[in-house]
Order: C-alpha cells, then structure tokens, then sequence
C-alpha cells in the first residue's frame, strides 16, 4: 500500500488533508529537494503577483523593484517559521525533526502558489466586475494551505489539533522574536562596524598628518 | 570643460519664474511640468498712479497724507461688466478700483454716506454685482472693525451712498459677542452670506431687508483619536470636569466665493481631511463629499513637505478659493504663496505661485490674501508686499484649458489636438494620456485606448477599455475560438472512447516508462533497505 514517487507522494499529500500528513509520516517520506524547490517557486510567484497581475489589479508602486522585501517575505519567512516551530516542539514536546517541519511546511504551501499563480494568470483575461473569481481562487488556495498547515504540524508533532493551533500561534510569536533579535544583531554590528571605521580613519590621520 | 559648461549654466540668468513649476502623478508623487502661468506684471501704488490721491487738482483728491501704497490688502473683486478691479485696501481704510486694462486709479472710496459710520475701519471684503431690485450696481463691503456690513451704490468716483447696513443679529440663534464681518458673497436673491470672525457655525446669512437668516453650510468636526477619546471621557466626567473640557467645534472656514449657478464653495485654513474645500449646494450640502467614495484632494498632496526654499517643513493653509467664468478653480494656499488650479471635477491642472525667503522676486509672496482670475489672467493680492501679481496664461497653460474645457464636456474627440499639444510640451502630464485614452475609446481604438491609460496609470479607465477591447477581440477571433473548443472536446471524447476499449495508441512509449518508474523506485527502496 501507498507506493507512491516522491511527486505522488506530494499530491496524495496535497489531495488527502486529513489523512496524508500521517502517510507521509509512517512510510518516512518526503524530499527536502522538492521543499526547496517549493519554497523557491514561493519566492517565483510573490514576484510574479507584483510584477505580472493584470494592470487593472495591480497596485504596486511600479516606479521602483526590489526584490529584497520579497525575498524575506517568502524565503526568509518560510525558514523562521521552520526554525521557530522546531525551537518551540522541544517546549511543547513535539516528536518533529528540523528536516520533516521543513519538508511538512513545504509541502502544505503547494495549494496557495498553484492558486496564486491561476489568479495571476486569469487577472490578465478578467476586468474588474468579474474580480469576485480571481479572489475565491486565490483564498481557495490560502484556505486550503492553511489546513494543510495544520495538518502537517499535528501530524510532524503528533499533537491534539488543540495544541497545534497554540503551538502554531507561539511560532508565530517566535518568528517575531527571532526576526526582531536578528535586526538588533544587524544594527549592532553596523555601530561596531561604523565605529571600528571611525577608529579606523582616525588612526589614518593621525599617521599621515 | 563639462564643469565650465555646467557653471555657466548655472549662472545664465533667466527671466523665469522664481519657482519650479511640479505637478502630481497619479502616485501622488510631485512631477516637474511647465509652467502653465506666468507672471506678466506686478501692480504697486505708484503704478496704479495713487500719487493722484495727493494732487489737489486731481478730482480724486483726497488729503495731502492719502498713503501712497497698498497697506495690508486683504480682498479684490473683479466686476468684469465694467472692466473694474475692485481692491479692499483694509489698513488704509479705503476701497479703490482699478481699470483691468491699465490698472489704473479709477475710483477711491474712503466711507460710505447716509450710514451710522462715515469712514471704513479695515474693510475686509467686497463684493461687487447688479441688484434686480433696485436697478444699478451695488457694492457690498465687509467693514469688518465697524461691525457692519454696507451695502451702497456709487454716486460718484469718491462717494458711496448707503443703501442698507447689515449689523450684529439680535437672535438668540447668534451667541458669539462680537460680530466681525470678514468676507462675503451675495447670490442672485441678493441675499448675503459673510464669514464672521470666529463664527464656526458657518457663514451668516442676511435677507435683502437686512434680516438675519440664521448660518449656513458649517463644517463639520474631523474625527481624529483625541476627538474619539474625549468624547468617552465626556460620558463618565463630572459636571465640574466637563465644564472645564475643551470643546470640540468645527474649524470656522476662511474664505468663499459663488460661481455663475449660485453654488458656494468654502476653503478652510487649517488642516482638515474632511472639509478643506466644500462646494455647497443651496441647501448646505457639500457636493465634494469624499464620505461617498469619491476622493477630493486639495492643495499639496504630501502634507508635511520639505521646502528647499525656506528649509522648513509646512502644512498647506488654503486662504482663498476663486471660480471663474470658465469652471475653473483657484485655491491660493497662504502657507507656500501657491495658487493650485483645478476643472470643474476637481482635476488639478496646475501650480503656479510660490513663497521664497526673500519674496523679492516677481511671482513669490509674501502674504497672499486673495486671488482673483479674469479670463487668461490670475490675479493675487499681497498684504504684506503691498502689491497686486498679475500671473497670465502661457501657452502651454491655453493648450491645458482649451484641453480641459473639451474634455470637461465629453468631447473627447475633439479635445485630442489640445492634448497632443500639451505632450509636445509636457510629456509627463498625466490628464493628457487620460483624455487621449478616452477619445481613443470613443473612436474604438481600444488597444491605443488601453497603451495611453497604462502611461497616465489610470486603473479605472483601463478597465473599462479592457472590457471592451476583450469583447472585441472575442468577436474578432470567435470562429477560430470555437474551432479549437470543438477540436479538444473531440480529442477528448476520442481519448474517453479509446481508454474504454482498452487501445493504447502510443503503445512502445508508454509502455518502457510505465515500467521504468516504479522499477528505479524500487531499487531505490532496495538500497535503503540495505
């Protein structure tokens, strides 16, 4: 039973919310190749909502492109989620490893970047009356990712659904810590850097004056 | 060399505007434009010949101290019938009129005959028309430190006689102590309107008999947090707490004017997201209400704005607001010296104006009190360098009207050869693209329509061209769309027909990789299993 390729694996995975988390988990499977690779393909469709949403749809501030906000948006966002959860599961006695939170987090966003990228693609052929479509597609999939989220958890940390959604809200408080820790660090050492320069130029004059 | 070419640029004194004519984008975003106005001439005393006040053998002799200059002008009307410039010289006690040819002296009145006072006390504010009912022209003044309101007709180029006087309303409706009259309209009934100073129930009204009528399109309180916050603190404060609250009124508005319909739109100086200009109807209500999904925006859009002239931050403070004959409206901001002009439907079409730290230059202010447009011409007053800037339209601002008065009508079509004009000039004015946009939807260019509304950024418009361009294309392309539904439905039915009978027509290819897949997979599962 369940003899599947690591990419049949993927869609039971995806077409069986209740049950497949807990497939994946007995027969040990899951590719941290193809978590990547989704996590990628997040970053690919965060920058294609900007960029490649039909115009009447689209209110970025078109005048300048970074990519850099995008980027922690997905990746950045994706890996202080993994991070965080799995500092949270020795606290909450989860039973999941860093790889399976990383592999089962990935594999329940497939559903939000296949529907986000149907929306992008259909805002170009709609006007704006017809908007109702491109926005059930888009929540269709972020409803669906959420439960497969949940799913994914409970199953990686063998929880009660009560205490995956707590366990679930202190990650999110985690990532908040751990993202709030990292821009301190960040300022921080721009000052011992800033002031290192200082000592630095001061030190240059003294010597050729 | 460069640095040469650059310095010597940098030098070339031009005859220009001492400001860099901006616009806004459809980001909101300051863009540099062309001037649309130009300063043609300053008017000063000496220019307007009030030396003639002094010279006892002219017939507009006054006394031998009439001040020579303006002194704090805080009002001028345009009676176009007559070709008059009606100045309010509010610090000098006087009313002058000047010709709107020459810009001469024509007439100075310094009090009115026939009232309780003989001499204005800093009059504020003038209006000019015809009374039905009496058959003549008649001014009104706002004779703001004799708390009155006169209402005259001219006997001669030195004397008024009074007509009527509007003073403090005796209703108990009316609760402020003084009654200081600072502007003032009148519509065609020849009722009065006036601003009275700190009145924040809205501008009083006056029947032609001189009775009170009660107040008219007041502003109303913006919600902001603190407002929220005292509003609960209100319901659990005692009696003695809340009498020593502060209380939430309305800001009082500053100014007015009445277009050709009899509608009034109202400025208000201070800050106000809710009411900074209103466009009444005659019941009161304010027709630019942004509470009904439209956005109305006046003034500068950034609010708190770095000016690299003076090196301060400001808030924009309209003082004045001016329809034209035209539609056109003129709101002159206090704050910057700018006049932003605006169509009929609130389209800014452009700034011209400005403040500089030394004003000294023809088209800065110091202290603009009013603005006044008469049909290519705006006129700004200023109280401070006691003058009059007369700005003209150049000829990218004729381009610009003669554009929107087209546009204004829905004559799209017509308007394209102004809007081609303005690019030449302008290619970043953004109402050009719109209004080239839409009178290539109405000749059905639809995928022109749809390349100009993405320049000017204009979602809307887009969209709605979007529609029709799509539909279009349907039409276009509706046989060979159907060819290819009915093409796949047929593979498909082939594809369910064949499966059912079990024929594979791709029978070597599938075959190999059907059987490769789960074979590497379990070698795979083998070696793990090692």
């Amino acid at each position: 039973m369940y003899e599947f390729t690591q990419m049949g694996w993927l869609k039971h995975v995806i077409f069986h919310p209740v049950e497949g988390f807990e497939d994946l988990r007995w027969k040990k499977q899951g590719s941290l190749k193809i978590a990547f690779v989704i996590v990628f393909l997040l970053f690919v469709v965060m920058v294609a909502d900007r960029q490649l949403t039909g115009f009447q749809f689209n209110h970025a501030y078109v005048k300048v492109f970074n990519v850099v906000p995008l980027l922690v948006q997905s990746v950045v966002y994706f890996f202080t989620w993994v991070i965080g959860n799995w500092a949270l599961c020795t606290l909450f006695d989860g039973e999941g490893t860093l790889k399976k939170i990383c592999v089962y987090s990935a594999y329940a966003l497939v559903p939000y970047i296949v529907c986000s990228a149907i929306s992008i693609f259909i805002s170009n052929f709609i006007v704006s009356e017809e908007v109702i479509w491109m926005s059930a597609i888009y929540y269709l999939g972020l409803g669906w990712s959420v439960v497969l989220m949940i799913q994914a958890m409970k199953a990686a940390h063998q929880y009660s659904f009560g205490k995956t959604l707590v366990s679930m809200f202190f990650t999110l408080v985690a990532m908040l810590l751990i993202l709030f820790l990292a821009i301190l660090l960040l300022s921080l050492f721009q000052q011992v850097y800033a002031f290192g320069y200082s000592v630095y130029t001061e030190i240059a004059y003294r010597i050729r004056g | 060399m460069a640095a040469v070419t650059a310095l010597s640029m940098s030098v070339t004194a031009f005859a220009d505007e001492p400001y860099n004519s901006y616009n806004y984008d459809s980001w909101e975003d300051a863009v540099p434009s062309q001037s649309a106005y130009m300063v043609e001439t300053t008017i000063t005393g000496a220019e307007m010949g009030l030396s003639r006040l002094r010279d006892p053998s002219d017939p507009l002799y006054v006394s031998d101290t009439a001040p020579l200059s303006l002194n704090g002008a805080r009002d001028i009307f345009i009676y176009e019938e007559d070709k008059e410039l009606w100045v309010a010289d509010a610090n000098n006690n006087r009313i002058l009129v000047l010709g709107l040819d020459d810009y001469q002296l024509k007439a100075c009145y310094t009090g009115v005959k026939g009232s309780s006072v003989d001499n204005f006390l800093n009059p504020f504010g003038i209006f000019v028309n015809v009374s039905e009912s009496l058959g003549q022209k008649v001014v009104y003044i706002a004779d703001t430190d004799n708390s009155r309101i006169v209402k005259a007709t001219i006997k001669d180029e030195k004397t008024l006689e009074c007509v009527r006087e509007y003073t403090k309303p005796t209703d108990s409706i009316y609760t402020v102590q003084s009654f200081n009259p600072k502007k003032l309209v009148v519509d065609k009934s020849e009722t009065v309107y006036t601003v009275v100073n700190s009145v924040n129930t809205g501008s009083a009204m006056f029947s032609r008999e001189g009775k009170f009528l009660g107040f008219f399109g007041a502003n109303r309180v913006e919600v902001t947090a603190a407002v929220i916050a005292q509003r609960i603190w209100r319901m659990i404060a005692s009696e003695e707490q809340l009498a020593g609250m502060k209380r939430n009124v309305p800001i009082e508005y500053a100014n007015f004017d009445i277009d050709l319909d009899g509608f009034i739109y109202t400025v208000t100086e201070q800050k106000t997201s809710t009411d900074a200009v209103k466009k009444l109807n005659p019941a009161g209500y304010n027709i630019w209400n942004n509470a009904r999904g439209n956005e109305y925006k006046f003034g500068d859009l950034q609010g708190q704005l770095w000016d690299p002239v003076t090196n301060k931050n400001f808030q924009t403070r309209l003082t004045d607001i001016d329809i034209s004959k035209e539609g056109l409206i003129n709101v002159l901001d206090f704050e910057t010296g700018r006049v932003f002009q605006y169509d009929k439907e609130c389209n800014l079409i452009c700034i011209f104006g400005s403040k500089t730290s030394t004003s000294d230059q023809r088209g800065s202010m110091l202290n603009p009190n009013a603005v006044e447009s008469c049909g290519k011409r705006v006129f700004v007053v200023d109280g401070s360098k006691n003058d009059i800037t007369v700005f003209i339209e150049t000829q990218f601002g004729k381009y610009v009207h003669a554009a929107f008065a087209l546009y204004d009508e829905g004559r799209y079509v017509e308007a394209k050869s102004e809007w081609e004009e303005v690019i030449k000039r302008d290619g970043g004015y953004t109402y050009a693209y719109i209004g080239l946009g839409k009178a290539a939807l109405n000749e059905e260019h639809f995928s022109k329509a749809l390349k100009y509304f993405k320049t000017a950024y204009d979602q809307d418009d887009y969209d709605k061209a979007f529609k029709y361009a799509r539909e279009d294309f349907l039409r276009e392309h509706f046989t060979l769309i159907i060819i290819i539904i009915a093409v796949l439905i047929v593979l498909l039915i082939v594809k369910s027909i064949l499966k059912k009978k079990g024929i594979k027509l791709i029978k070597r290819r599938k075959k190999p990789l059907a059987e490769a897949i789960p074979a590497l997979f379990k070698k795979k599962k083998e070696k793990e299993g090692e």
